[in-house]
């Protein structure tokens, strides 16, 4: 039972966070075997126990604060604190890419001939797709922010329109993104060039179809009426790690499309 | 520097403020860089090129030098000659 003279929701014994840690850890091992046996059946099954565990965990924590109703304003507190911890680690992780590609194009290292970009590398046109993608995420984080309007001023139509919105954009963006990829003259072994290149723009990626996931959840809750306009913290949540994506694409076009050309 | 000995003269690479560090491996590339651009528009035998051979020559290990002439023998020299 919950005890009434504080405010805190103790959990109840949930085996979702032991096993979400061993599959870390398998993780870790499939991605030896991928890099030294090329092994990748382990690396496969390891994604979808992650992935399984993290629908039913996520499940878990949906029936506890909307079903339940245990989260009050400690827990959203907590919970939007949590948020920012995570987004200022996903930050250094990019502030690693940058480094590593500042590091290097700089002062081109002696094996490049002291050349940047390299020599023979055909860098695409900053200003054909990536500029349409630096719109179309800017216009999606626009479009994120109506939806958060509408969803205050209690308007389930125009939020879902403008839900709906936002994730054609991101998919618009992938898809894209995936073009610019196949047409690509250069690869990921292509000197360090390529690999920081891809590196980064590929995490970047990455992030996008988490966000795109996340921000889908939630529209298929704002649709089943989870949300009300005092109580949305998933949505907030997400819109905040939309934002994050987007200011990282912008110092992605910055400085590996802009400057690098 | 310039050193005389027994009336042997003993020449090194100079100093280059431009490389002010203790690891020399850039200004062995350049200097290599600029020998073969220098030879490329003035000839092997022009008087100003000499110089940046002689500096890549004491400045590089031989290994190297020898790598890079392979490179560029092959044209897959990555440097802009």
């Amino acid at each position: 039972m919950m005890k009434i003279n504080q405010p805190y929701f103790i959990l109840n014994l949930s085996p979702w966070p032991i096993l979400m840690a061993l599959n870390t850890f398998n993780l870790m091992i499939s991605n030896i075997m991928i890099m030294n046996f090329k092994f990748n059946m382990m690396s496969l099954m390891n994604m979808f126990m992650i992935i399984s565990i993290s629908i039913l965990w996520w499940r878990d924590v949906i029936r506890e604060s909307t079903f339940q109703g245990n989260h009050n304003f400690y827990i959203m507190n907590l919970i939007k604190f949590s948020m920012i911890l995570f987004i200022i680690s996903e930050m250094f992780l990019f502030i690693s890419f940058f480094w590593n590609f500042l590091h290097n194009s700089l002062a081109p290292s002696i094996e490049l001939g002291l050349n940047w970009p390299p020599k023979n590398i055909n860098f695409f046109n900053p200003l054909l797709i990536p500029l349409l993608n630096t719109i179309i995420l800017l216009t999606s984080s626009f479009t994120v922010t109506l939806t958060h309007l509408y969803l205050l001023n209690n308007s389930k139509k125009k939020t879902i329109i403008f839900m709906n919105l936002t994730i054609i954009l991101s998919i618009y963006f992938l898809m894209l993104q995936m073009l610019e990829y196949n047409q690509a003259t250069f690869t990921f072994s292509d000197s360090i060039f390529g690999s920081s290149f891809y590196m980064a723009t590929g995490f970047h990626g990455l992030h996008v179809i988490i966000g795109t996931i996340f921000l889908m959840i939630n529209l298929l809750r704002m649709m089943k009426l989870h949300f009300s306009f005092i109580h949305h913290i998933s949505f907030e949540l997400a819109a905040w790690y939309w934002h994050f994506i987007d200011i990282i694409w912008l110092f992605l076009y910055m400085t590996f499309y802009w400057w690098n050309n | 520097m310039v050193l005389e000995v027994d009336g042997v003269k003993l020449e090194t690479a100079p100093w280059d403020p431009r490389f002010p560090n203790t690891n020399q491996t850039k200004y062995c590339y350049q200097s290599f860089l600029d020998y073969q651009r220098c030879k490329k528009i003035r000839g092997e035998e022009f008087d100003a090129c000499q110089y940046y051979k002689r500096v890549s020559k004491s400045i590089c290990p031989n290994a190297w030098i020898d790598k890079w002439n392979t490179q560029i023998e092959e044209n897959r020299f990555p440097g802009n000659i």
